[in-house]
């Protein structure tokens, strides 16, 4: 049984992943900034987050948001200089806010110094801090990530008359870390940003750090020997940081990126989040029971990060053929919403702009075992642009008044980076951060509220998690224990009010406090606790013996 | 919507509310009226649960098991192929909880209460279409699932009854009386208006469940061809679909009569209410029909015409005052004819056959001796056409077959005037 001692700060962070470029820009240029940010902190202080993650802000081509690294010791210089990053550092900081970073490892872009003398020539000495080859042949059961735009994982190179192996786009060529220098470097950019002061890592694509003949080149052990040596590094000359794998795996693919509680601190849950989607079209807990059942123990350092949406599209790797067909012909009837093996839409499209889906699935995301990760300009139910290419439609211009640009840039409109939503449901003049500050029942009040509950307690973040298993199976509910700190949580997944009995019985004696209302409700006895649920109604109870 | 009535004479027990309240909402739903079919049910279910995660994974389904008091084991059986999420890694794997619940009424054979409880349980859950299985179906392929409520759950029709490939000596109950009777009164070619696999809309089973005597104990017997009727009657779609090979089933001569209450009884009763349905009606029209029928190689049936021909002649000779009260004299002196000749074998003829079914239909509406006891007289008469159905055809090929059941319901629907003649007296 865990202990509240125990439970480390990412277990109880409540994350908050933003992209400087969208979120505020403090210049007028039409692009999002550090400064822009740091004027952003109250805001997000006021949601009652507490830490940020940031997608890469570094030197890049931007052919793919900035994962296309070009410098990873630098700031773009359309978010500003390594010197507003250290003034915004220290501001959220200030606010007990800490700020984890992006580690595009696997890759660099193409434009980066390294790769440019690597295909210089052959001799040239960073030639093996990529991974060259004369023949497209090599690693065939490797498949291909992005298959709406790639054919396959080698790229011709016309400099160096060789291909070059990528697992994502081909101005993306993989870093070779068979090499001990490119290992070293990696290490070297950490400690960088280590010293200024970020508070852990985000690293992305890790599954795909070393390659091997005869394999998928996915969770190969030396690339989990690469990630334990950088994590033992970073005890030893940063003890209290944090690394948060990016794994797109099955459970049992990712149970190793633990160990043993020395390679990962944090990794995404990424095959309970479609599920989470599926159980409430399907009105029914199998299939998130099932994945969570399927979901090994992990070390109790150790910490799920759940989040609903982010960046990508919302991934269906993770999902049988049958699950993914039942959700893009649920979530993206229109094919125009399918990217690659994802739906590539935010949080309230997705859930037909239903407050009610919306609140529910909230309420999982902050109730489930694991630390939660929320999506800019989501606590708002911002909408999407599908007409923009890629992932972009949900990385448009966070809407922060009805007014010019929605408050996101006093720049002309044509100089934004990209357009704001503009439909009459989801544009900003519907949709934005003034408006629902100013109405106590909006869902940005609503979401602040939420993490405020969340955060009256340690359970939620350290604690262990039981299934009960009602005979209906439209409510998903678990208990949540910490020490002698016990809540009931229990979700209504269908559209209809619903009936449920629960078994109790070893609870008998105490009596509910729902935490919303602090409201008490009957005391458990022996016969099985009936609870009735409106629609997608859920309920969080504290279990109190007086 | 029809409201089911909850009050003292409800089909559900708390215990199987309950169970339903677990259930839900449905798309689909399944009944399978039981007693003491644990020999055969478990394949039976299992290829139900098979049928229901191919033909419709992404649907919401459940088996209703409607058991008559087993005490094999038979419900047991049937909850096994619930599929949840207690069960970790069952097999097979579907998209979403499948329930399997079963229920038990009084200790009881009668299939009207099976299918008043699937019904109830359809209506509660608003099932969008509902399949009725028979236990003793061992025949029933994965097929049959879509083939029965496909129609109904996507083409909007709200009754679809079965057609089978039959041996052509197999059901002549129902080749020489249900089918051509049925035909000629209601004017629809239904092949198999007592059918024990069918499948209904939530609608139609709404409307029959509010409207039908269920207390009535030869409605309740006959239930499955009560609701055939009520389709008829109340102009919902109709149509058949071929579900495959019949096979005969083994059926001992004391079967008979239970076996014509159910289903003559039932069609008798329903002249009656339905009388200006039927009356104005001439003619026949097909009704649509789905899958194409697949040859097969039946099993040669053994069938003791002997001794069809001693129970006719027997019956005849000692039930003679009661065919006093049913039959005309004419016909009564025709059926004594051929009953004492000596000719082997005689011939009832069609003309005379359809003549003494209509006249037992009309003395069933007027009630001139118990209408049981109407129905029982019926059995000797109806195996006397037997014996000359099965001599007229033994040499001929199914397609005579066919072409000589085809000429007794031109006959019934001839000699429809006679019975609205006698049915006035």
């Amino acid at each position: 049984m865990p202990s509240k001692q125990d439970v480390p700060w990412y277990k109880l962070a409540i994350i908050y992943q933003a992209h400087v470029r969208t979120f505020y820009d403090s210049n007028g240029d039409g692009v999002g900034d550090f400064q822009g940010l740091d004027q952003k902190l109250d805001y997000l202080q006021e949601l009652g987050i507490n830490t940020i993650w940031l997608m890469p802000f570094f030197p890049s081509p931007l052919r793919d948001d900035g994962y296309d690294i070009s410098d990873y010791y630098s700031v773009h210089s359309s978010y500003g200089t390594l010197e507003d990053f250290r003034t915004f550092l220290k501001s959220a900081h200030a606010r007990q806010i800490r700020v984890i970073i992006e580690m595009v490892a696997n890759h660099t872009s193409d434009q980066h110094p390294w790769f440019q003398q690597s295909r210089s020539s052959r001799e040239n000495p960073l030639r093996d801090w990529y991974v060259w080859s004369d023949s497209d042949t090599g690693y065939p059961e490797a498949r291909i990530n992005f298959v709406d735009s790639e054919l396959s994982n080698w790229a011709w190179d016309p400099i160096s008359k060789s291909y070059y192996w990528h697992r994502f786009f081909s101005h993306q060529p993989d870093l070779n870390y068979d090499n001990p220098a490119v290992r070293e470097e990696m290490w070297n950019v950490m400690k960088f940003w280590l010293e200024i002061g970020v508070d852990g890592f985000r690293l992305d694509a890790v599954p795909y750090l070393v390659e091997r003949e005869g394999t998928s080149c996915e969770n190969l052990p030396e690339t989990h020997a690469i990630l334990k040596e950088l994590r033992r590094r970073l005890d030893e000359q940063f003890p209290g940081k944090m690394l948060l794998a990016e794994a797109n795996q099955w459970p049992v693919d990712l149970r190793p990126y633990f160990a043993d509680g020395n390679e990962f601190h944090m990794a995404f849950h990424f095959p309970l989040m479609p599920r989470m989607f599926m159980g409430v079209k399907l009105e029914d807990r199998k299939p998130i029971t099932e994945i969570l059942q399927q979901t090994p123990e992990i070390p109790l350092s150790c910490q799920w990060c759940l989040f609903l949406r982010n960046h990508d599209e919302l991934t269906l790797e993770m999902l049988t053929n049958v699950e993914r067909d039942y959700m893009n012909d649920t979530y993206a009837k229109d094919k125009e919403m399918r990217l690659n093996l994802g739906i590539r839409r935010r949080l309230a499209p997705l859930l037909d702009n239903d407050r009610r889906r919306i609140e529910l699935m909230h309420g999982m995301l902050m109730s489930l075992p694991g630390t939660p990760s929320i999506y800019y300009g989501d606590e708002i139910g911002m909408g999407d642009n599908i007409k923009l290419g890629d992932r972009n439609g949900v990385r448009t211009p966070m809407q922060w008044s009805g007014g010019w640009n929605g408050g996101f840039s006093a720049a002309e409109a044509e100089k934004l980076y990209a357009p704001l939503v503009q439909d009459p449901v989801y544009g900003y003049p519907a949709v934005n951060v003034v408006s629902q500050k100013r109405t106590e029942h909006s869902l940005l009040n609503w979401i602040a509220r939420i993490i405020a509950v969340r955060k009256t307690t340690n359970v939620f973040g350290g604690g262990s998690i039981e299934f009960l298993y009602p005979a209906n199976h439209r409510i998903l509910a678990y208990v949540r224990q910490l020490e002698n700190e016990t809540i009931l949580v229990v979700n209504n997944l269908s559209n209809a009010a619903q009936a449920v009995e629960l078994d109790l019985r070893r609870y008998k004696g105490n009596i509910l406090i729902e935490m919303f209302g602090k409201n008490i409700f009957p005391r458990v006895g022996d016969l099985p606790y009936l609870l009735t649920l409106g629609p997608y109604q859920f309920y969080w109870f504290r279990l109190r013996r007086i | 919507m029809a409201e089911v009535k909850l009050a003292e004479e409800s089909v559900l027990t708390d215990d199987f509310l309950r169970q339903l309240i677990d259930v839900g909402e449905v798309d689909i739903l399944v009944g399978v009226p039981t007693h003491n079919n644990a020999k055969t049910i478990g394949p039976i279910v299992e290829t139900i649960q098979a049928g229901i995660l191919k033909f419709f994974p992404r649907e919401r389904a459940a088996i209703i098991n409607a058991d008559g008091g087993s005490r094999d084991g038979t419900p047991k059986l049937i909850a096994s192929a619930a599929i949840h999420d207690t069960r970790p890694n069952s097999k097979p794997y579907a998209l979403r909880t499948f329930h399997s619940i079963s229920t038990q009424y009084a200790s009881s054979l009668a299939l009207g209460t099976a299918l008043r409880t699937i019904m109830a349980a359809a209506e509660l859950l608003r099932a969008k279409a509902c399949a009725v299985i028979s236990p003793e179906s061992t025949q029933i392929t994965a097929d049959w699932l879509t083939t029965l409520l496909r129609p109904i759950y996507t083409e909007e029709f709200d009754l679809v009854l079965p057609t089978y490939s039959r041996h052509r000596f197999d059901g002549i109950l129902l080749t020489n009386l249900l089918y051509p009777m049925t035909r000629a009164l209601y004017g629809l070619k239904i092949r198999e208006p007592y059918a024990l696999d069918f499948a209904f809309s939530g609608r139609l089973g709404s409307q029959f469940l509010a409207q039908n005597a269920w207390h009535d104990e030869t409605a309740q017997a006959g239930s499955e061809t009560q609701l055939t009727l009520a389709a008829i009657a109340g102009e919902y779609r109709i149509c058949q679909s071929f579900l495959g090979a019949k096979e005969h089933a083994e059926r001992h001569s004391a079967d008979l009569v239970p076996a014509m209450r159910q289903t003559v009884g039932a069609l008798f009763s329903s002249l009656e209410p339905n009388f200006s349905l039927w009356n104005a009606r001439t003619g026949s029209q097909p009704i649509p029909t789905t899958g194409a029928a697949r040859e097969f190689i039946p099993e040669p049936l053994r069938v003791n015409r002997k001794r069809l021909r001693e129970m006719f002649s027997t019956g005849v000779a000692e039930l003679e005052s009661v065919f006093q009260s049913i039959l005309s004299p004419s016909t009564l002196a025709e059926l004594q004819r051929i009953a004492r000749t000596e000719d082997v074998p005689f011939r009832y003829s069609a003309e005379l056959w359809v003549k003494t079914v209509y006249e037992f239909a009309a003395a069933y509406h007027q009630s001139v001796i118990s209408r049981d006891h109407i129905i029982q007289a019926l059995a000797p008469l109806f195996r006397g056409r037997a014996f000359t159905f099965l001599t007229e055809n033994i040499n001929g090929s199914d397609a005579d077959v066919e072409n000589n059941i085809e000429s007794l319901c031109l006959e019934f629907e001839r000699t429809k005037p006679y019975l609205l003649e006698i049915w006035k007296r």
